[in-house]
């Protein structure tokens, strides 16, 4: 009965959101990877609405077949609960046309088993896609890495515009081989297009330089951990290729 | 032979609960454990990882990094920066990583300062490791407040850290930013490390503010931090917590704890990750119901004021009112100490026997708290009425 009740559910707001995203026709920025996804989609999130963009992220674990939907469509869950899920279908159709619906979307993919990617890029198509690592975090899911890692290739290859990837990251940085859009390494190796040099722990955080072709930039953050590095090195490419775009 | 534990004794409060088994229709007051079950949430992602087939093998020592990214989102929101691949580590309840951190920092000999009446296992975890406990009182006419002056004190060139309990059990007492600061500029002075546990941060009342000195990024390599699941989340038995500081500290307090439980119970940190996704309102609803349950407490104490005095706690699920030494000496003289206060541990022992109540002695929370019981309200409030009839009826004709 739950199942069958899930797979309903599944396809039910799969087409609603597919809808709705024909409506509104919203930027789709994709960040997937092992670890860090939450810190770069708030450090995303940031820059973008700086820029008076209307964004929306999804919350922590809307990640998923039933979660991304429900992100995207601004809905609540209702977990184990049907009684709690029914206002959730009375109202999902509603949304297709609600009014100030962000004109971009960051949106976290989660993947935890094999086929996972698939199912979300037939929901979503990302102009922009990011991803953060890859580790062996999830490999229960996959018979072993080599088929977890068809799973950010597909990303990679779907994603029209811009694939950042983390160049210190050996199965990220193959990525790269699969990719149509335009590609942005990041890392401390030496052919990163935004190179990460100098990290210093302070008391307060940690200070480093991000060296790309046009300019050198001194960052200081607040946060400590590599991780904070990288998510707000994602966020100044972004903010780099906003400016140089007409139209995000 | 048993060298290292013939000074460790067995919990008070387990004794108390052994003595109030023996009577078939006790109520107890005495119990530090939440009446509600584990979220549901909780227990369907649980179920998850048990399906997923992941809960069999070790984690990482440090804990899963799914949860530990989790915790440093979660610590994040309250303003505090850590860093969760080198500074957080999950461990196996509060008490391992609490006993970790003291056998990290410490050498044998070395004195941790203890504010009391605190905490009962303290005492112990520093004994097992070789250390010497030096307690302090706090100030009961400043509602359980620090005196700063009795700390200067307390140092000695062996003392290594002072470890307190914030919201503190058993007074409920939550030590404000100003106690906290200078507290903080003593151990600068003196070089030591302050052990908060701030397991009860999450039941605060009447809008009280809390701080922590985890806040404060120029005292992280002096505080080591720790929270449990336990309270907050009804997981008391799932043994399920974490603690974060600076990474040099870190780094020491996981080889500790890699040779004692090598990682926290893979099944519980799923559980941890369930709370941290979606625990949030279940605490809500707790918070409310404790507040209620507070304000039945405090206000049937105040019924009985010629036998307890009580400072309204501000925190946690715990009072600790002090007993009439004139109404225990009219009751029975043995119940006085040498020192003319109430023996707090023959104290309890008639309140069972006679009203079939079962409390906490004071004496089991340090030298200060002698005199004092420390009833939970953590229990239905079917069962608080129950007990105070039964008090109430008890001591009609005192």
């Amino acid at each position: 009965m739950k199942k069958i009740f899930k797979i309903l559910l599944k396809y039910y707001l799969k087409y609603i959101t597919k809808l709705a995203l024909l409506v509104h026709r919203p930027t789709i920025v994709a960040v997937a990877g092992s670890t860090n996804k939450s810190f770069v989609k708030k450090e995303i999130k940031k820059t973008l609405e700086k820029k008076d963009l209307k964004v929306r992220a999804n919350p922590k674990n809307f990640n998923t077949e039933i979660g991304l939907p429900l992100a995207i469509l601004y809905l609540p869950s209702g977990y184990n609960e049907y009684r709690k899920w029914l206002p959730v279908i009375f109202k999902a159709p509603l949304k297709i046309f609600q009014k100030n619906f962000p004109s971009c979307l960051i949106l976290e993919l989660g993947t935890s088993d094999a086929g996972d990617m698939k199912y979300l890029l037939s929901l979503v198509k990302p102009r922009i896609s990011i991803v953060t690592n890859i580790t062996q975090r999830y490999l229960e899911g996959y018979n072993d890495m080599n088929e977890m890692v068809k799973e950010f290739a597909l990303l990679a290859a779907k994603t029209s515009n811009l694939l950042i990837l983390n160049n210190d990251n050996n199965r990220v940085r193959e990525l790269a081989s699969r990719a149509q859009a335009k590609i942005i390494k990041f890392g401390e190796k030496d052919d990163s297009d935004y190179k990460i040099k100098d990290i210093k722990k302070e008391k307060k955080g940690q200070t480093f330089i991000l060296k790309n072709k046009k300019k050198n930039r001194d960052i200081e953050l607040n946060k400590f951990g590599k991780h904070h590095i990288h998510a707000h090195t994602i966020s100044f490419i972004i903010k780099d290729y906003f400016n140089g775009q007409k139209k995000f | 032979m048993f060298e290292r534990t013939q000074d460790l004794r067995l919990s008070i409060i387990k004794q108390m609960e052994l003595e109030a088994s023996k009577y078939p229709d006790a109520v107890s007051l005495a119990q530090g454990i939440p009446n509600f079950d584990t979220p549901e949430f909780i227990k369907r992602r649980v179920e998850r990882a048990l399906k997923r087939g992941v809960v069999a093998k070790y984690s990482l020592s440090p804990g899963l990094p799914e949860l530990r990214e989790m915790v440093e989102e979660s610590l994040e929101t309250e303003g505090m920066f850590y860093d969760w691949e080198k500074e957080i580590l999950i461990t196996a309840g509060s008490i391992e990583g609490i006993t970790a951190s003291i056998m990290a920092i410490t050498k044998p000999g070395d004195e941790i300062i203890i504010p009391e009446p605190t905490y009962t296992s303290y005492r112990e975890v520093i004994k097992l490791s070789g250390c010497r406990p030096v307690f302090v009182p706090l100030n009961k006419e400043k509602g359980w407040a620090f005196e700063i002056e009795k700390y200067k004190q307390a140092i000695t060139s062996k003392t290594k850290a002072i470890f307190y309990c914030n919201p503190n059990n058993p007074t409920g007492t939550i030590y404000d930013r100003t106690q906290l600061l200078k507290l903080a500029e003593l151990a600068e002075k003196n070089d030591l490390f302050l052990i908060s546990d701030e397991v009860y941060k999450d039941f605060i009342y009447d809008e009280k503010n809390f701080f922590s000195l985890a806040e404060i990024p120029e005292l992280r390599k002096r505080v080591i931090r720790i929270f449990s699941f336990s309270k907050a989340y009804a997981m008391t038995g799932w043994r399920i917590a974490y603690l974060h500081s600076d990474e040099q500290n870190v780094k020491e307090i996981t080889k500790v704890h890699d040779s004692l439980v090598t990682c926290a119970p893979v099944i519980s940190q799923y559980a941890a990750l369930g709370a941290l996704e979606a625990g949030k309102k279940d605490i809500k609803n707790f918070k409310k119901k404790y507040l209620e349950r507070r304000n039945l407490i405090c206000k049937k104490l105040a019924n009985l004021s010629k036998i307890f005095d009580f400072v309204t706690p501000d925190s946690s699920y715990y009072v600790f009112p002090g007993i009439s030494p004139k109404l225990a000496q009219k009751i029975d003289k043995n119940l006085i100490t040498e020192q003319g206060r109430v023996d707090s541990w023959k104290f309890a022992l008639w309140l069972l026997e006679k009203a079939q109540v079962a409390t906490v002695p004071g004496m089991a929370f340090g030298p200060n708290g002698e005199g004092h019981l420390r009833l939970s309200f953590g229990r239905e409030k079917e069962n608080i009425e129950e007990a105070f009839r039964r008090l109430e009826k008890l001591f009609k004709n005192c």
